[in-house]
Parts: structure tokens; sequence; C-alpha cells
């Protein structure tokens, strides 16, 4: 059985270069493309890893982060953060378990992301 | 009005013998001083008589011996006064001289006169003769006296007083002389004065034309100025407004005559004007440092853009500064729109070609099935051409910012190891698809962690290498980091390629340009590389330098400030 990853983005392309990365890393992949779905999903599973762009629509990066820190069901959960942007990027290094700066490779993705198999 | 003013002024228009020959004039004054005064005499001494007579203090038979002879000489010198003020002065001065010569000898006897003790006497017709007439006629006057003299003698039956003759010769002769030297020195003088006459008249007119000339000229420079729509402000040496348009006025809300005459301080106190800007504003406007030219500052609703210039007379000696503040609202809008503009377009320019990277990357890494090895290759070229779009993309939108000022150096820790590690990374496969060689060297003393901006440095590294190797067709490229001294370290590219003309060293950091090697553009490229990578150097406070040779290769060499961790 193998792990979770939840892909929160809603870009079209970036949710596949996630997807697959995360897929050839060894996880089951699950892709949601909106910030309001996505918000009542991580209330029903239990993912190991959830992947967040902060510039989904809808709903603010932070806000969905503030929600996955404060859930005590989640406190296992790697969370991976996706941003354009460098400043905002060092702002959340604290927050997040990883920060990645856009754009990322899917093989540096790919990588990164095996490291954060909970069952090793 | 006191009585002495009245007095003197009388006196001189009596004495006073209106004559074109100055000289002329001069000797018939003091003739006529002369005759007032005997006149005076003479008068003073027959009223003298007649009043004693008139008191019964003596008979007339005794007053009448003084009194005629007064009243005589009153009379004469009358005569001789208006001979000489309405006629002639040289006759006047002839007929006085010897009515005196003939007046001398009635004083004493003849004996006395001739070898006696009033032989001084005749000296007088002698020294004033000189005077009155023309310097020469005191030899004259000698001539008669001495004719006089041997008269005399005979007369009085002694023998002639040759001692007294050669005596007054020599009177004569002194008189003369200094009669005439001060005469020459009047004529010098009146000369020195009609030349200095001529040379104030003259000066004076060309004065006059020059002031002329200044007022058109300076009517000139003022429409001139009042024409230009920029604001135009001149500063002298102390900092002090002198001179404004009308074009400034309107510019900073101020009017002429508030601005004129007012320090830089007091003009750049205004509620309008930002602290941060009125520093600034008061350092290009006191310096003229020409690297804060095209200086913006923001003004009430308006942005203005500030030049500032020294302006330096013939013997470059500091006159002032000239200030040209120009109404930037609407281009500083257009930069703006601009620079918004392009980190759109480039956002969105980079946006789907990171996603052809993206599937690019996977199709190579077989994740929609293996490939085999052409589609391999065909996958990784999909993915260096979409890179080099991606580094053309990157580039401008670095060019834009730089430009707009925006771009900001990020400093934190980072290792020259690594960044090296990165450039090979990048610049491996480049090189060897060219056949040229790529050598990275680290110097050991070179400290493991420094404080820079690690991707700004890395771009300054891959650009540089990226040229070395784009311009060279063999041998090797060599990157070397090492340090250069206590406080600067360097990244150099050595590189065996055509070199640089040296021509092209003018501009070929500037940007947009590139070498042109003939018509055909071999190399692609948008010509931003080198512009970069001196417009991050300088942000850095660094420089750079190239050293060429045509045909032997290209040395860039970049030196930054060594920082190192606290």
């Amino acid at each position: 059985m193998s792990e979770l990853a939840l892909v929160i983005e809603d870009d079209e392309d970036l949710a596949e270069i996630f997807g697959q990365a995360l897929g050839a890393a060894g996880f089951t992949v699950e892709i949601i493309r909106d910030g309001l779905a996505a918000q009542e999903r991580i209330k029903q599973v239990v993912p190991t890893v959830i992947t967040l762009d902060m510039h989904i629509p809808h709903i603010s990066g932070n806000v969905l982060l503030d929600q996955i820190k404060a859930d005590v069901r989640l406190s296992k959960t790697s969370v991976v953060v996706a941003t354009a942007d460098a400043q905002m990027g060092d702002a959340l290094r604290g927050v997040a378990d990883l920060v990645l700066i856009k754009p990322i490779t899917f093989t540096q993705l790919r990588d990164l992301t095996f490291r954060l198999h909970q069952n090793n | 009005m006191n009585p002495f003013n009245s007095l003197s002024k009388f006196l001189n228009r009596l004495t006073d013998v209106p004559s074109t020959d100055p000289d002329d004039s001069r000797r018939r004054k003091i003739l006529n001083i002369i005759l007032i005064g005997m006149v005076t005499a003479a008068g003073v001494t027959a009223l003298w008589m007649l009043i004693i007579w008139a008191l019964k203090l003596a008979a007339m038979s005794d007053v009448s011996s003084i009194l005629v002879p007064s009243t005589v000489a009153m009379i004469s010198c009358l005569i001789v006064y208006a001979l000489n003020r309405y006629w002639s002065g040289i006759v006047a001065s002839a007929m006085f001289l010897i009515s005196l010569m003939y007046i001398l000898t009635l004083t004493d006897t003849p004996h006395e006169l001739s070898s006696g003790r009033s032989i001084y006497l005749l000296a007088i017709p002698i020294i004033i003769s000189s005077v009155l007439l023309n310097s020469r006629a005191s030899l004259v006057f000698w001539g008669l006296i001495s004719i006089q003299l041997i008269y005399l003698a005979q007369v009085a039956g002694d023998v002639v007083n040759i001692p007294a003759i050669m005596s007054f010769f020599f009177l004569a002769i002194i008189s003369w002389l200094s009669s005439r030297s001060l005469e020459q020195a009047l004529r010098d003088l009146r000369v020195i004065n009609a030349e200095l006459d001529q040379r104030v008249a003259e000066r004076t007119s060309e004065l006059s034309a020059a002031f002329f000339r200044e007022t058109i000229e300076a009517g000139r420079r003022e429409a001139i100025l009042n024409s230009i729509a920029d604001g135009v402000v001149v500063f002298d040496r102390n900092g002090l407004a002198i001179l404004a348009n009308p074009s400034i006025t309107s510019l900073i809300n101020k009017s002429q005559k508030q601005i004129i005459g007012s320090e830089l301080n007091t003009l750049l106190d205004s509620p309008e004007l930002k602290a941060g800007d009125r520093g600034s504003l008061t350092a290009l406007l006191e310096k003229s440092a020409k690297d804060l030219s095209n200086f913006r500052v923001t003004w009430g609703k308006r942005t203005l853009s500030v030049n500032a210039a020294e302006v330096r007379d013939d013997a470059n000696r500091s006159m002032g500064t000239v200030a040209v503040f120009r109404d930037f609202t609407r281009e500083a809008e257009l930069e703006q729109m601009k620079n918004t503009f392009m980190a759109i377009v480039s956002h969105e320019l980079r946006t789907p070609l990171n996603a052809i990277l993206g599937y690019a990357e996977m199709l190579k890494e077989g994740v929609y099935g293996q490939m085999n090895g052409r589609q391999h290759g065909v996958s990784e070229r999909i993915m260096t051409n979409t890179q080099r779009l991606l580094g053309i993309v990157s580039d401008l939108l670095d060019q834009a910012q730089i430009e707009a000022g925006r771009l900001k150096i990020q400093m934190a820790p980072c290792r020259p190891a690594e960044l090296l590690d990165n450039l090979r990374g990048v610049m491996d496969r480049i090189a060897s698809d060219k056949g040229v060689g790529l050598v990275t060297e680290l110097d050991p003393s070179m400290p493991p962690i420094l404080i820079g901006d690690s991707q700004r440095i890395q771009q300054i590294m891959v650009n540089l290498t990226g040229n070395a190797v784009k311009f060279s067709e063999k041998g090797s490229v060599r990157v070397r980091v090492f340090p250069c001294d206590k406080n600067s370290w360097r990244i150099q590219t050595i590189d065996m390629g055509k070199g640089i003309p040296e021509d092209a060293l003018g501009y070929i950091f500037e940007s947009f340009r590139q070498v042109e090697w003939g018509s055909t553009r071999q190399h692609g490229g948008v010509g931003l590389g080198l512009s970069i990578v001196k417009q991050l150097v300088e942000l850095m406070n660094g420089d750079v330098v190239v050293e060429t040779e045509m045909g032997r290769g290209s040395t860039f060499t970049v030196t930054l400030p060594l920082i190192l961790p606290e």
C-alpha cells in the first residue's frame, strides 16, 4: 500500500509535472485543482505529502497552510510549498517542510520528494 | 552763501581774462591781480590823505605831494587794466613794466640807485617781466635796466656798476630758465590732460557700446531662457539662486521672485518634496555628481527629472551650477506601465515555457514510456532550445528591472565551490557540444563561504562563460575563482577565441550591442549578456575589465568585494 500525496494545484501543466514526479517518487497521487475542494478533502484523508501552490485561486494559500498545520491529524504530513516569489518563499521556510521556488524541474521534484517517504 | 565766497567770486570775475592761449590768460590774470592790488593801495592812500585834509590835520600843500602821485598811480593802473582786459596783455604788461622802471628811478637818488642801497629795486622789473611776458622777456628787460643803470651812473657821476649789471644778467638768466621750465611743465600738464580726456572719451564710448551689446545679449538670453519649456535654475558658487526661468515656477510651485536670491536649502524646503528626495537633490545640486544625473524626484503630484552641471570659466574655476528640471510625470508613468507590462509579459512567457520544459524533461525521463535513442535526443533538443528561450526572457526582464532600478541584490551566505559546480552543470554539455574544453579552478585560499547574491553571481559566471564558449572554436575556457587581496575576490574567464576588436571594446558592455563579425550573425543572442554582467557587478560595488588580443583570446575579470560571514 503506497502512501498518498495530495497535489493542490490549479495549473494543468504544473499539476501534471507534480503528479508525475510524485508518482515517480513512489506515491499514489491525488490532484485537486480547486482550493475550496482542497479544504474539504484534507479533512477526509491523511496524506503523507501535501504539495501546495501558494497562488491557487478562490482561497489564500496561507489560509490553507494554516489549516493544515492546525489539523492534529495532519501533524505527520510533510507540506511542500511552491511559489514563484522568492521573498514569500523565505517567509515560509519555517512553516513548510520544503519550499520550492518556481520553476521547478521534474527530476528535482522527484528526487526531493522521494525523501519524504515515511515508511523507510 | 557766505560773504567770503561772494568776495572771491567777485575778485575772480574782475581778474579773469578769457583768452584762447592759456599762458596768455594766466599772465594777464597775474597782471590784473597786481594792478588791483596797486589800485587798492593807491586808492586807500589817496583816501587817507583826503581824510587827513578834511579833518584839517594837514594842509593841502602837504597832502598833495602824496595825494597827487597816488591818484595818478590809481588812474594809470586803471588804464593799464582796461588795456589788459580789452585789448592786449602784451602791450599792457610792457607798458606796466616800463612805467614801473620809470617810477622806481623816482624813489631814490641816481647815485643810490646805480651803486648804492636802492640798486636792488631795479631787479624787480627783470624778475616780473618773465612772469608777465614771455620767459625771455627777462633778458630784454635786463638790457633796458642795464641802459638805465648806465644813464643813472652818468647822471650821478659814478663809474658804471659792472658787477651789478653782471649780477642782473645772471638774475635774468635764472628768471628766464625758471619761468621757461614752469611754462614747459604747465604745457606738459595740458598735453597729459588732453590725452587723458581723449582716453576717457574713448573708454566711455567703448563702455557704452559694450553696455549696449550686453543689454541686447541679456535680452536675447532672457528670451531664450524664457522659451525653454524645462525649468532652469542657476546657482552661484555659494548656492544662491541667481537666475530662474518662468517654466520652473509651474514645476515647483514657487514664483521667480521666491526663487531668485534664495539659498538652495530654502528652495528645497517644500512640503511637496519628501525628505529622502530632498537629501539626494541637495547632494546632486551641491556636487553636480555625474552619476546622479537623470535623477528623479517626486515633487507634489509631479515626477521631475533633474540634471545639474557645473559651470566653469575660462580658467576652469567653478562659477556655479545650472540645474534643469524636466517634467517627467508622463515618462515616469510610461516607464511604470512598461515595467508592469514587462513583468506581466515575462510571467506569461515563462509559464508556458516552463511547462514545455517540464514535459520535455518528463518525456526524456521515460514518464510516458521508454524512449528510444533518437526520441531521447529529440527531447533533449527541445529542452535545450526552451532553456535558451527562457534565458532570453530572463535577460530581458532583468534588464528592465535593472533599468527601473528595481533589481535588488540579496546578500546571503554562498559557497564558491557550489557556484562552480552549478556552472559546470549548466555549461559542460554546451562546451563539449562545441568541442571546447571547460576548466574550473577554485583557488585553495578562497574562503569556503562568503556573503553575496548566489543567484546573481551564478548569473555572472554563466553569462561570461557562455560568451567565452560561444566565441571559441577550439582550445578551452578556463574559469578561475581566487582572492585578490583581503578585501576582494575575482572571477576570471579566459578563452582562446577570436579576441575582441579594439573599437568594439568601447561598446561591448552596452545593452543590445554585439560585435559584428561580417554581415552574418553567427552567434545569436540579443546582446544583453555582458551588459547585465556589468550592471550586476556595479550593483554589487565591483567592477569588470577585459583584456583581449585579436586571434589569441580574451580574459574577463570581475572583481567583487569580499564579505565574510560574522
